[in-house]
């Protein structure tokens, strides 16, 4: 039932001994597209890979609707601000598609600073038969032309083009940290640290400020953005998420600067929990819509929440992703992992979620059943058309057979990025510089 | 005592982190970096709180007290000496309005021992507040006036000494509480710094003087900084806004370079700040400094008189977590 695609020519036997992993190959964000036909992937070193999901076919059944490589190009390269002799990572933070048009794809992906608008297209017939030119291109000598025909095209391989179309440069002081595509398909937001900007997508030489939370005097600062979102049907709406664990809905028919929230999304910290890293592990890493609209998914570092759009006080649900590390938060600080930014996703019909872990695990939740599982990604326990096998994590007490220990993790192998199909069982899950695509073919319920 | 020095410990990695956040690829991040100056200040609220009776060194706790209490008269309750000042919340730091923005801190940081709690606000001011101010006011005062050389040169001295170790440095489990009533009364180098309070007059000269020093870099950052909705950012305001982290940052551990920070340039700072280090360690008495420096020497191996390594740590957290978030 499930089967992996690696995206990245890796070196095995490096990955046997050490798992040594080339810095660039890091997939840094992982979309499907509004209909799932295609994926994109981002990596560290600026390049976008783009999968298509091959269509079934009868002859072959073993391999429908496998993903294979589309188009891979450089998306951005390393740029450095001689002003403030700083360098401008090319790592591709957010990748989102438009909705499609017309015959080509377009998406957008974003570094720290600048945004690019790419078309896709596709050329699979070529004219043939010119007069002026010969096959290669050369100019025929005139006097050996007697007749005029006209060009016609002919098939040809399929290739697939891509150009840059925009590109919005120059729109942030801090780093961006997400982008959106407003439902009006004629919008989107980029959001950094402290800013939101509005931007029309024809238009690349200004944004609108949308919201600002910076302090008059940066000493005043308390909290940044982390993420924000377009509601997914109403083109007035957007949500952004917060350093303090809020997350603030905004209008903007009510003002031209939304810093003023119309619904402030805030549960009271637990004051059992209290310790040194409360602020940071009450930071959220991602906030998605579900795709009715009506839900919000939270993911911070220990748990992801489900908040209802109506209820401001709370959210609706909570689950815990890996709880057992609460205790461990100050060697997490220490190995820089508390600041690792998880990401989360709903399934097309909004009943499951899913985020990711450390060791290569990744949890999903059904909201209705309230059952969980762990699974992981990795080459060992993923042959193509194995079943994932669910693992646990054991804290102690009894141990079952294959239960990994907490002090056993591997903490460097985390999944941050994952994605799931718009509409069927098919997950991509970022494992470092691996992508994994799994499909739920029996279509049954998750165990 | 545990959380103590868990909090010493983990104000130590809170400092490395920052520190190394200078030479990451991409720049400071700013939002790791509020976190980890959050920590920061959590980690020294514990510390502060957590009393500890002669685990400590003498050393520079009254410090802070005398150059902000001129400031502050028309503030707060001039709290007295045995309140511990230094790290209570003074956001002595990059001020771009560094008068009107003292008093109020102060006052928190007269509270700042009895009622840890209540130093954290909303501004981060607890923890940018009386460390950064003491060494810095009393630096300024060694630039200016020098009668206090001493003392005010051991202020700076801790606090730039540390970084070059940064966290080892740190860790010497001095543990000394700022303010603890026998450190105050031991020290007679801290009593440099004390002397300075006759002189009450002077340090509220030099502070303003070189806060507006610093200001006119910081100010300039301020309103340029913000672009002009729907158009373009221009680059002059980027390069206020973003060359304040940096030098923010480094002015943090480099307090007497503050003509440096306005350039922002880091690498510079970095080698000044070695070799200026190493003249003030020259200035201090006894160079107990020295010996204090990065090295985990028990409390009670230190002498009154000797700059405990934990102070370099407690008047460090203002810098930075002020460094960070004027980022």
């Amino acid at each position: 039932m499930g089967e992996d695609t690696d995206t990245r020519k890796i070196n095995h036997s490096f990955l046997r001994d050490h798992s040594y992993v080339t810095e660039a190959d890091i997939i840094s964000t992982v979309e499907f597209n509004h209909t799932g036909e295609l994926l994109a992937t981002g990596d560290k070193g600026g390049r976008v890979v783009i999968f298509q999901r091959e269509p079934e076919s009868k002859t072959a059944p073993h391999s429908q609707g496998e993903y294979d490589v589309y188009s891979t190009f450089q998306s951005h390269e390393p740029e450095f601000d001689y002003l403030k002799s700083l360098e401008i990572e090319e790592k591709i933070n957010k990748i989102k598609w438009l909705p499609q048009q017309n015959a080509a794809h377009s998406l957008l992906s974003t570094n720290d600073k600048t945004i690019k608008l790419w078309k896709i297209t596709e050329r699979d017939k070529r004219p043939e038969g010119y007069n002026l030119k010969d096959e290669e291109g050369k100019l025929k000598d005139l006097s050996t032309v007697t007749s005029l025909q006209v060009p016609v095209l002919k098939p040809m391989d399929l290739m697939v083009e891509v150009s840059p179309r925009r590109v919005f440069a120059n729109g942030h002081t801090y780093h961006i940290n997400s982008i959106s595509v407003n439902s009006d398909c004629e919008t989107y937001m980029s959001a950094d640290d402290l800013r939101i900007n509005l931007w029309h997508l024809a238009i690349t030489d200004r944004s609108f400020n949308i919201v600002d939370i910076k302090p008059a005097n940066m000493e005043d600062l308390t909290e940044v953005i982390t993420a924000s979102e377009f509601h997914p049907h109403h083109c007035n709406l957007f949500v952004y998420s917060s350093s303090k664990g809020s997350l603030r809905l905004c209008d903007m028919r009510a003002a031209a600067l939304c810093d003023k929230h119309s619904k402030l999304f805030e549960e009271p910290e637990d004051p059992s929990n209290r310790s040194f890293f409360s602020e940071i592990i009450s930071s959220v890493s991602d906030v998605k819509f579900s795709h009715s609209g009506r839900y919000m998914l939270t993911r911070d570092y220990l748990t992801v929440k489900v908040w209802d759009l109506n209820m401001e006080a709370r959210p609706i649900e909570t689950y815990q992703v890996h709880d057992y590390l609460r205790s461990k938060l100050c060697s997490l600080y220490e190995n820089d992992c508390i600041f690792d930014k998880f990401e989360c996703a709903w399934n097309g019909s909004d009943s499951v979620i899913m985020t990711g872990a450390y060791n290569n695990f990744f949890r999903m939740f059904d909201r209705n059943t309230k059952r969980d599982v762990t699974l992981e990604a990795s080459r060992e326990s993923s042959k193509p058309r194995a079943v994932l096998k669910p693992r646990r994590v054991c804290v102690g007490g009894k141990r079952r057979r294959d239960d990994i220990s907490v002090d056993s993790l591997d903490f460097t192998k985390k999944i941050l990025h994952t994605a799931w199909h718009p509409a069927e069982n098919i997950i991509a899950i970022a494992a470092t510089n691996n992508l994994y695509i799994f499909q739920d073919k029996v279509n049954s319920d998750m165990h | 005592m545990e959380f103590k020095l868990e909090a010493h410990r983990i104000v130590s990695i809170s400092l490395g982190k920052i520190y190394n956040s200078r030479v990451q690829r991409g720049g400071i991040k700013l939002h790791k970096n509020l976190l980890v100056s959050l920590v920061l200040r959590s980690a020294r609220q514990v510390y502060l709180s957590d009393p500890c009776p002669g685990l400590y060194l003498a050393g520079h706790p009254g410090a802070p007290a005398p150059p902000q209490q001129p400031e502050e008269s028309a503030a707060g309750p001039p709290a007295g000496w045995g309140e511990p000042p230094p790290p209570a919340g003074r956001a002595a730091w990059p001020e771009p309005e560094p008068q009107p923005e003292r008093p109020a801190v102060p006052e928190v940081l007269r509270a700042g021992d009895s009622e840890p709690a209540a130093t954290v606000t909303a501004a981060g001011d607890t923890l940018q507040g009386g460390e950064a101010e003491a060494p810095e006011a009393a630096w300024r005062r060694v630039e200016g006036p020098r009668e206090t050389a001493v003392g005010g040169a051991g202020g700076p001295a801790e606090v730039s000494g540390v970084f070059p170790e940064g966290p080892e440095a740190a860790r010497g489990p001095c543990g000394c509480p700022p303010g603890d009533e026998d450190k105050l009364s031991a020290a007679p180098r801290v009593d440099g710094c004390r002397a300075s309070r006759p002189a009450a007059a002077e340090p509220p000269a030099s502070p303003p003087v070189c806060a507006r020093k610093r200001g006119a870099g910081w100010v300039g950052g301020g309103p340029a900084d913000c672009p002009a909705p729907g158009s373009t950012p221009l680059k002059k305001p980027r390069r206020n806004s973003e060359e304040q982290p940096g030098g923010a940052a480094a002015a943090a551990e480099e307090e007497e370079e503050e003509e440096e920070m306005e350039t922002g340039n880091v690498a510079n700072l970095i080698s000044i700040f070695g070799s200026s280090f190493s003249g003030l360690l020259r200035k201090s008495p006894g160079g107990g400094r020295e010996e204090a420096e990065g090295e985990e020497s028990g409390p009670e191996a230190a002498e009154p008189g000797q700059i405990c390594c934990d102070k370099p740590v407690l008047r460090d957290i203002n810098p930075w977590s002020t460094a960070i978030v004027a980022f």
